[in-house]
């Protein structure tokens, strides 16, 4: 005998309101992502902390960036943070059911997170160019110097390039209606935590390196 | 923190305020390099404004501030932890630049 609220299936359970709500009172895709998000804090934390080791340990740790490189830098900050805002409007969009509004939000932040991006790698051609590379220092300094800064900045530019696909990806099947606005606020979490990193990436690798 | 989930939500006036405050503190830190203190001390200053934006953007963009409080407690803790245990490191690097190890 059936009754409401009773799920039928091989395996599935009998009773009624077997299934408990979460503790967190948040969607499971959510707390997933920010279950990620903890694991890549530990992370980049670890990577700056060994950032911090080699350049404490370094009798002569080489500060290459003149103002131009620091304006850039600016740049690149002012960048990331427009691009959070315009996710949060993305999200807010998504949730009071504007798809269009959502869709342009949305489409805002990749360009804005392409462009950091774009200026990143104007920045590393022009060190690469100069002599600088993991392994090399062409001041003369410690050679561990480039190996941190490619590293960190790398492992960050990674984090923004696979955010801006993923947000395009969510964007899209948002788009279509088979993702909903649980999705784009879980996919702006992330790019949140991007954000988030820069901001001890900027003061840690650029500005405490200024000439 | 909200006692239930998403309590409430911000506008996009308090987001746009949000990213104004995080703007003025890259200023400061920008205007506190060119100032050019002692290593040590930009260092703690940096640092310590990190820190707030970090926490700015962790409850506002982020959205813990209107989450329930079991959350930002399960979440913050642990990664603070697990940084902390990352920060007994020093000792060994003041020892390393004291041997001369490293180039």
């Amino acid at each position: 005998m059936s009754h409401p609220g009773m799920v039928m299936g091989v395996g599935a359970p009998a009773a009624h309101g077997a299934i408990e709500e979460s503790p967190f009172g948040i969607q499971s895709k959510k707390l997933a992502m920010w279950l990620f998000i903890m694991a890549d804090a530990a992370t980049f934390g670890a990577i700056l902390f060994a950032y911090g080791y080699v350049r404490v340990g370094s009798p002569d740790w080489t500060r290459p960036f003149a103002a131009s490189s620091i304006v850039n830098g600016v740049v690149m900050t002012a960048i990331l943070l427009t691009s959070s805002l315009t996710m949060l409007g993305g999200v807010a969009a998504a949730q009071a059911g504007r798809t269009s509004a959502a869709l342009r939000w949305m489409s805002a932040t990749i360009l804005l997170g392409l462009a950091f991006a774009g200026l990143h790698l104007r920045e590393w051609a022009a060190m690469i160019h100069e002599g600088w590379s993991p392994s090399h220092n062409p001041l003369g300094g410690p050679a561990l110097f480039g190996a941190t800064f490619f590293g960190i900045t790398g492992l960050h530019l990674l984090h923004v390039i696979s955010g801006a696909i993923a947000i395009s990806v969510v964007a899209a099947m948002f788009g279509r209606g088979r993702l909903n606005a649980g999705h784009v606020e879980t996919v702006g979490l992330y790019w949140h935590f991007v954000d988030l990193v820069w901001m001890f990436v900027f003061p840690l690798v650029y500005l405490m390196n200024a000439r | 923190m909200g006692t239930t989930a998403t309590a409430h939500q911000p506008t996009m006036r308090t987001y746009v305020a949000v990213w104004i405050a995080l703007l003025a503190i890259v200023a400061v830190e920008v205007a506190l390099t060119m100032a050019h203190w002692p290593t040590p001390r930009l260092f703690a200053a940096l640092l310590a404004l990190a820190l707030i934006e970090a926490g700015i953007g962790l409850l506002y963009f982020m959205h813990l501030r209107f989450e329930r409080a079991i959350l930002f407690w399960c979440v913050v803790p642990t990664v603070v932890f697990a940084l902390l245990l990352m920060d007994h490191i020093w000792p060994d690097a003041y020892r390393m630049l004291h041997m001369r190890l490293l180039p």
